[in-house]
């Protein structure tokens, strides 16, 4: 008898039948029109008064497109500010329009459901993974409908340390809450489709058993009563496919990290509720912390592979717009619930880290460019995906519209063209040259930075929430010293963005690789290696413009001081020990600083006890393979999920496709005893680990074996983990 | 430590092998009795005696084998022997199949933390301990219930034009030549614009 349950294997069942039904689309276009009007108006009015006073300096190609581009980017800026503005008023006047408004929820009975809490990962850090999951599970335990949910860990890990100690660590959290059958583990042969496929995939094995499931990002934690509250929406509202929360970024430590959530808790309450104005029931998906309706997701969202090659064709990396935009399109609704509380995740903790971010980011959204115009999706999705692609496009623009100004300036120069200006508008502004471009300098300066000051005037109208942050006046301080760190970060950005989008139209990838989120910092000689570009550019482009017209570049002088200062930016704002500083003088404090939700403090908590010392960590190679081999639990553990694994037809072919059970593996198994790991390359060593039979068969040779006809490494690894005291 | 002193028969030895060598194989199953966390001493001084003696015994006759094969094999048959008896499973030949159930029951039903006394201990057994050791199973995920996803066609619209047109043949060629007459275009028109 196998100490894995025993369980049925059967083939694929046919497509569910749905049980529910979407809701017939609504005309919305009113909201849609108005708002979107309101921006394209600002923007035609702003653009003809730049386009005035290019007029009066003679007019040329070079300044056709400079106006273009202005168009096109402060377009962008008035979407910005035109959600901003009517958030702040929409929070004013308590708009209804909300799904927590739309039916009541709270007294719904989730006795008939079944949810899964889903959370993909891809070597991360397992300790922070899995206690983001304790404090989810412990904090829903205390809602008393722990038993309505299922979590499942389901990894996609290539290393064999992470592979393992995943097993390892899933096995002492279930045996410490108590939770075998609650809290599940899987990790895939192949990770086909990345994370959407990671997901597919438990949908195909599991998805039937859950009407809903809630996706999770490794860094996300969520309260239990928000876990709940999602599920009695889902169920108050029959026709919505997906409510996406809005997370709150939490536990920064570095100095950029806190200026990053500050902003992300000051600003995105009146962001959110603009942007729910004009999407109502067709909001969008950000790939985690959100609840979706399984059967609609599984029979709609299942991604097609995109025509041609990449980086534009084949799969699609940025999936979670187009599984919102695919809902939509089938009549389902999706809904922003940015009025609930207790959605957490974590960000990037340097300027390098968010950038190495981006650039995966950029990829994603760019191929969004083949799915724009698709056919039968709807037009709110369109503006989804568009938006998603000009957050890059818009860096390459504002580079092209700084170079063209410049080109304009450099050639009026060359040609001795004076600067005299002609009559245009003039009359009825009654402007001069210096005065009309101080006007629109000064327009633009409203539309990027009244959002800024709209969300201060909301917090000076909200007693509650302006203690939870520290107080109005350090707010203020707060956001001004962020606005002029934005400012320097702001160029750099452009420059990072433009050289992803070059890269990616050229045709180079971009590789899956894994964020590092750690508050160490920046070490100097790593910013240096990163920026030295950027450093360049602004001083040559800084001389040039100098030369140019020494006026003019101070007027450049925040675009330039940020390519400049650009190493000791990345490093400094890296820095935990600055973030603290910040702390202690009170700036960048957020509600969740100041006032930590119990979820958040028993991660806290726990990784502060159990994460391993500096200068503890494991320095011992192929410390997954050592411990898998010699510790019978971890050894019985990693077969007794192999074999299960064979149990699946879909698992068992794919260890089949990979080599599994061959005599080859009993062959590298021998090597790895006689030679040691380094004999073995990195895919032959998740062969044998995949190989429950060779792995069983190891743990025996080794421990049956005498010393002396084994590899140096393992006598070493046996010393290193306790289980032989030395002779 | 009597056992261990009747098969003394010269001088330095223990049933015909050297000390030296009985130290290295009493490391070796004492190490796997720590990686099977016996952490009390008194306990983990018996198992080991216990294990060193059958291989004490056999070692006479078996003058090729060293000690520490001799105590490993003893170990491993122990310890199979006392899970197919404590399992009521019948060794079936395929010796890790058992071994690996054996191990993984330890482990959900707490050997370390609160049954060591009982450990390789011959029956009867508490029930308690029995229950937990042969009612431990690993569930890794729920019953599957198998479905299959399958894409629902997607017709790109414009886009698709445009996706075709990279299949051209010679569209390399192609692109960088309509690239250098935009150039062309491009700097014909910025140098006379404005004459």
């Amino acid at each position: 008898m196998s100490a894995v349950a025993a369980q049925p294997v059967s083939a694929p069942a046919p497509q569910p039948v749905l049980t529910v039904c979407p809701v017939p689309r609504t005309r919305r276009g009113w909201r849609l029109f108005g708002f979107f009007s309101f921006s394209v108006l600002l923007t035609g009015l702003v653009s003809m008064l730049f386009a005035d006073l290019l007029w009066r300096t003679g007019w040329s190609t070079s300044r056709t497109l400079l106006l273009v581009l202005f168009a096109v980017l402060f377009f962008l800026a008035a979407v910005g500010f035109m959600t901003a503005l009517y958030g702040f008023v929409l929070r004013h006047t308590r708009d209804r329009r909300r799904i927590t408004c739309m039916a009541n929820y709270r007294d719904r009975s989730i006795a008939a459901t079944s949810t899964a809490l889903v959370f993909p990962i891809y070597n991360e850090n397992v300790l922070r993974v899995y206690e983001g999951l304790r404090a989810t599970y412990e904090s829903l335990r205390q809602t008393g409908e722990l038993e309505r949910f299922d979590f499942f860990i389901l990894s996609d890990s290539t290393s064999p340390d992470h592979w393992v100690e995943e097993e390892r660590r899933w096995f002492e959290l279930i045996r410490e809450l108590k939770a075998l059958g609650r809290i599940y583990y899987r990790r895939r042969v192949f990770n086909e489709g990345k994370k959407s496929g990671n997901v597919r995939d438990f949908l195909n094995n599991w998805g039937r058993r859950y009407r809903y499931f809630m996706v999770l990002d490794a860094d996300s934690v969520m309260r239990g009563e928000t876990v709940v509250n999602l599920v009695k929406l889902m169920e108050a509202n029959p026709g919505a496919g997906m409510i996406q929360t809005v997370p709150a970024l939490v536990n920064a430590e570095s100095l950029f990290g806190r200026m990053q959530q500050f902003a992300n808790r000051l600003y995105a309450p009146l962001f959110l509720t603009g942007l729910n104005y004009w999407a109502q029931n067709c909001g969008n998906y950000w790939g985690h912390n959100a609840i979706i309706r399984t059967e609609p997701f599984m029979q709609c969202c299942d991604l097609p592979q995109l025509p041609g090659r990449k980086p534009f064709g084949g799969h699609i990396l940025s999936h979670d717009f187009v599984e919102a935009a695919l809902l939509l399109r089938e009549n389902w609704q999706v809904w922003f619930a940015h009025d609930l509380d207790g959605s957490y995740e974590e960000s990037p903790q340097a300027l390098i880290e968010s950038a190495q971010r981006d650039r995966r980011w950029c990829q994603g959204n760019l191929q969004h460019s083949l799915l724009a115009f698709a056919k039968g999706f709807r037009g709110v999705s369109r503006i989804h995906l568009l938006l998603g692609i000009f957050c890059y496009l818009s860096g390459p623009l504002w580079l092209l519209f700084l170079l063209t100004f410049q080109w304009i300036r450099w050639y009026q120069g060359y040609t001795g063209l004076s600067d005299i200006t002609v009559r245009a508008w003039t009359p009825y502004l009654d402007l001069t040259g210096t005065q009309h471009a101080l006007l629109i300098f000064v327009l633009c300066m409203i539309v990027l930075l009244l959002p800024k000051t709209l969300a201060l005037l909301d917090l000076a109208f909200d007693a509650p929430r302006r203690r939870a942050f520290g107080g109005w006046w350090r707010t203020a301080a707060g956001a001004l010293a962020e606005t002029v760190f934005s400012t320097l970060h702001a160029p750099l950005l452009m420059l990072w963005h433009s050289q992803f989008v070059s890269a990616i139209l050229l045709g180079v990838g971009v590789h899956w690789g894994t964020q590092q989120r750690r508050a160490d910092g920046t070490a100097w000689a790593y910013a240096f290696k990163r920026h030295w570009g950027h450093t360049v550019i602004g001083l040559v482009w800084g001389a040039l413009v100098w030369r140019l017209d020494a006026a003019m570049f101070w007027w450049f002088s925040p675009v330039l001081g940020g390519m400049v200062l650009s190493i000791p930016l990345s490093v400094w704002s890296s820095r935990s020990s600055l973030g603290a500083l910040a702390r202690r003088f009170g700036l960048f404090l957020t509600p969740e600083e100041t006032s930590p939700p119990p979820e958040l403090v028993c991660l806290r908590e726990r990784l502060a006890h159990t994460s391993p010392a500096t200068g503890q960590q494991q320095v011992f190679t192929d410390v997954g393979l050592a411990e898998v081999v010699l510790d019978p639990y971890v050894n019985a553990v990693h077969v007794t999920l192999l074999r299960e694994k064979k149990l699946n037809l879909t698992y068992a072919k794919s260890l089949a496709r990979l080599g599994v059970g061959r005599k080859e593996v009993r062959e590298l198994g021998e090597k790895l005893l006689t030679v040691g790991p380094n004999a073995l390359t990195a895919e032959q060593k998740l062969l044998v680990l995949n190989d429950g039979d060779a792995i069983s068969w190891l743990h025996r040779a080794v421990w049956l074996r005498p010393d002396s006809s084994l590899a140096v490494w393992w006598q070493e690894a046996m010393h290193r983990f306790g289980c032989q005291q030395p002779v | 430590m009597s056992a261990f002193m009747g098969w003394t028969e010269a001088p330095g030895q223990i049933a015909g092998r050297p000390l030296e060598e009985w130290n290295t194989a009493y490391a070796k199953v004492e190490g796997y009795f720590h990686a099977l966390r016996v952490r009390n001493k008194v306990l983990l001084g018996q198992l080991v005696q216990r294990v060193l003696g059958r291989a004490m015994k056999r070692a006479p006759a078996e003058p090729e084998r060293s000690a520490t094969e001799l105590a490993a094999e003893e170990l491993d048959r122990i310890l199979t022997e006392w899970f197919a008896e404590v399992l009521e499973t019948a060794p079936t030949g395929v010796e890790h199949l058992l071994s690996t159930r054996g191990r993984l029951a330890l482990l959900l039903a707490d050997m370390p933390g609160k049954w060591q006394d009982q450990f390789l201990r011959p029956g009867p057994w508490p029930e308690e301990f029995v229950t937990a050791m042969r009612e431990s199973y690993l569930h890794a995920g729920p019953d599957f219930q198998l479905s299959q996803m399958t894409p629902r066609p997607l017709d790109l619209g414009p886009i698709t034009a445009l996706v075709n047109f990279s299949r051209l043949p010679f569209r390399k060629m192609s692109f960088i030549w309509v690239a250098f007459a935009l150039v062309l275009i491009g700097i014909f028109v910025l140098t006379h614009l404005h004459y």
